[in-house]
């Protein structure tokens, strides 16, 4: 564990690049309680809002040099992501059920098509718009993150990786992953921040035979340290670069921490029946973010801003009804 | 006057503040190194500030945002008092954390019992509501696209398929839609009904019957089913538990999958026990129609019930078989009716039992 201790704000010594999670379930619970049971008085409609509120809670309670990230979307612009997305599936929902009460093969065969065609050609679309959206409305002391990528960019690495992955029944995969996380990563920018993702499929390779053998070997019991290799794989991999100068984010999550993390996520589920969900999403945070830190020289007052604003939300929830899991 | 950090929106360099409460503005002074200055936040403008713990962080104006952070020194409650009401510190989350440990159990354990609610009466009511108006043509259209899929993998005994339409041919029925029957070659003891009229029977259980009545009883039964959209209900249901499901736990897709996957779980789909008894009726409103001995359904429901363990999948979607049974012979009681001999369903019958 590393040292969270807060000093207070004042002092003008250089900032220490500290990061912390510091939300608590309870906290947390409040927010989801107010939530849910607004949800289910709209009938689900207050989802985007419900979502916004969610955000909005653990980016404040997460830290860099003591000072918090802000999350600036609301509920209104995520609605209407939420509208236009549920609009596009129900399009595609529709076509696929056409396809599927109609007798004729043929027509079957094609509604199909279009459906798994539309959704390939969703996801990207999806993915960047969500990053677009997302990395905008997120800042800490007031310097905004953001995304250059193209939507061209995104749709080759996208579609070029899924198709090299079907043709090698899966294991282009691995290179697909970290490829479109290399995407992802060496177009945000975070003030005039960039980050770089360094790693390649056959390093995510090595991390996935390492872990399924000594799971296997291990009955099982390996499977904890697999899990935190794979979270360490995509933390340890990441560079910031700031003013020509490359910093490293370091996670010391071990094994035994993942392993009580798990257990410990297991054991509130069950118990609460589902109602300690909060507690799990704060454990999980701080497990994370508490053992993350930032090695080099990175300077935390000496960033600036970059970006211009921007606004457009239709593929946040796109992105979360695909059930895209990124960032 | 309260000592803080203040940042411009332009760089992320915090520079020392003093900040003062006036009456309808902020005050901030702000220094670093030879520069300095003073800003003015007029309330209005002060984005909301939800969540604070001992840093206070308002955030001030249009992009790029300003922002302050305060640590302590009462600045919370002094914000709170001098402004008390202003838009920037409403927040109906922060309010409801006030309440304590005991407005979370409260509201926890609402929200449970509400959810229960919901599940147990709520979604079943409306899934009902949505499948009575589903036309038939559709309901049709999708039952028979269902049974296909259902068909794939099994093998059909087309010999005591025909014969069994025979037997179904010569029953007086009533019915929304046209009744196809389809016997597969299964060895558990069982018989389903799928939406628009298809009635799959598995050829144990007509192997077991020593009664022609029994099976005019099942076919009654599952007709019953059918007639009253059972399973349409039972799949609107569980795609509907699907989204509430989804919406709660943020994840829609696969909605198309799921109607996918319920073809194939159609068999297993769970009727409520008034669907089942409702379904008994029609099974014994058939057999009185036709003028047939109603113990058929008593004599189905026994050989349901002994014919356990091979059966336990058959009772466990078929609850309480010994009270369905009391309640039937009850209704037979009610119901007087003259039995007649039906040489047509019994040369049905005897055709269909010597299929081999």
């Amino acid at each position: 564990m590393q040292d969270t201790s807060t000093e207070p704000v004042q002092g003008t010594t250089l900032t220490k690049p500290t990061l912390a999670f510091k939300g608590q379930g309870s906290e947390l619970f409040s927010i989801q309680i107010v939530n849910i049971a607004l949800m289910l008085v709209t009938l689900g409609l207050y989802y985007p809002w419900a979502k916004a509120k969610n955000l909005q809670y653990i980016y404040r309670k997460t830290e860099l040099a003591d000072s918090p990230f802000t999350f600036h979307g609301t509920g209104k612009e995520m609605f209407i992501g939420f509208i236009k997305g549920l609009g596009i599936m129900a399009v595609l929902v529709s076509i696929f059920m056409y396809g599927f009460m109609h007798g004729d093969n043929s027509v079957k065969f094609l509604c199909f098509a279009a459906y798994f065609l539309g959704l390939l050609a969703l996801i990207p679309l999806a993915i960047h718009g969500m990053l677009r959206y997302r990395t905008s409305r997120t800042s800490w002391r007031g310097i905004h993150m953001g995304y250059r990528g193209t939507l061209g960019s995104m749709y080759k690495v996208y579609l070029t990786g899924f198709f090299l992955s079907v043709i090698t029944l899966g294991f282009y995969g691995f290179w697909f992953t970290t490829n479109l996380r290399k995407e992802i990563l060496s177009n945000t920018r975070f003030g005039n921040a960039k980050f770089r993702f360094i790693a390649d499929g056959s390093d995510l390779l090595l991390v996935h035979i390492k872990g399924y053998f000594l799971t296997l070997l291990t009955l099982g019991i390996y499977s904890f340290w697999y899990m935190k290799d794979l979270i360490n794989f995509n933390i340890n991999n990441t560079l910031i670069e700031q003013d020509g100068k490359y910093s490293r984010l370091d996670s010391s999550l071990t094994g035994g921490k993942y392993f009580k993390l798990a257990v410990g996520n297991l054991l509130i589920m069950v118990f609460t029946l589902g109602l300690g969900y909060a507690w799990v999403v704060t454990r999980t945070m701080a497990a994370i973010v508490n053992n993350c830190e930032i090695i080099g020289d990175f300077n935390p007052d000496a960033l600036a801003q970059t970006e211009a604003e921007y606004k457009n939300a239709t593929f946040e929830d796109m992105a979360d009804m695909l059930d895209i899991g990124i960032i | 006057m309260f000592k803080g950090k203040y940042y411009n929106g332009r760089t992320s360099k915090g520079m020392p503040a003093f900040i003062t409460l006036e009456h309808t503005y902020i005050s901030i002074a702000w220094q670093t190194g030879e520069e300095s200055g003073t800003e003015l936040w007029y309330l209005p403008d002060i984005h909301t500030s939800e969540f604070n713990d001992d840093t206070t962080v308002l955030e001030y104006g249009s992009f790029p945002r300003q922002s302050i952070a305060v640590f302590e020194q009462g600045f919370r409650e002094a914000l709170d008092q001098k402004y008390n009401g202003a838009k920037f510190l409403k927040s109906k989350y922060n309010s409801f954390q006030k309440t304590g440990v005991k407005g979370l159990l409260v509201g926890g354990l609402t929200l449970l019992a509400l959810a229960i609610v919901l599940f147990v009466w709520g979604i079943p009511a409306l899934a009902e509501k949505a499948a009575a108006h589903f036309p038939l043509a559709y309901e049709r259209a999708m039952g028979e696209q269902l049974h296909e899929q259902m068909m794939l993998g099994k093998s059909i005994d087309s010999a005591k398929t025909k014969a069994l339409q025979d037997y179904l041919a010569a029953l007086d029925v009533k019915s929304d839609f046209p009744i196809t029957v389809t016997v597969v070659k299964n060895d558990m003891v069982n018989a389903f009904a799928v939406p628009g009229g298809f009635i799959v029977v598995h050829d144990a259980i007509l192997d077991k019957m020593e009664h022609h009545e029994e099976l005019a009883g099942l076919l009654g039964h599952e007709i019953g089913h059918v007639q009253m959209r059972h399973s349409t209900k039972a799949l609107t249901r569980s795609l509907s538990y699907y989204m509430l499901l989804s919406i709660l736990f943020g994840d829609v897709s696969g909605i198309a999958a799921i109607i996918v996957d319920n073809a194939s779980t159609l068999n297993k789909l769970e009727y409520s026990r008034s669907a089942e008894s409702d379904s008994d009726k029609a099974g014994l409103e058939l057999l009185k129609q036709n003028n047939l001995n109603p113990k058929g359904m008593v004599w189905l429901m026994e050989r349901l019930n002994s014919s356990a363990p091979e059966f336990m999948k058959f009772i466990s979607t078929h609850p309480n078989t010994n009270d369905r049974i009391k309640e039937i012979e009850s209704q037979i009681k009610q119901t007087k009716y003259k039995m007649q001999p039906n040489p047509e369903l019994e040369a049905a019958w005897a055709a269909l039992k010597s299929v081999k």
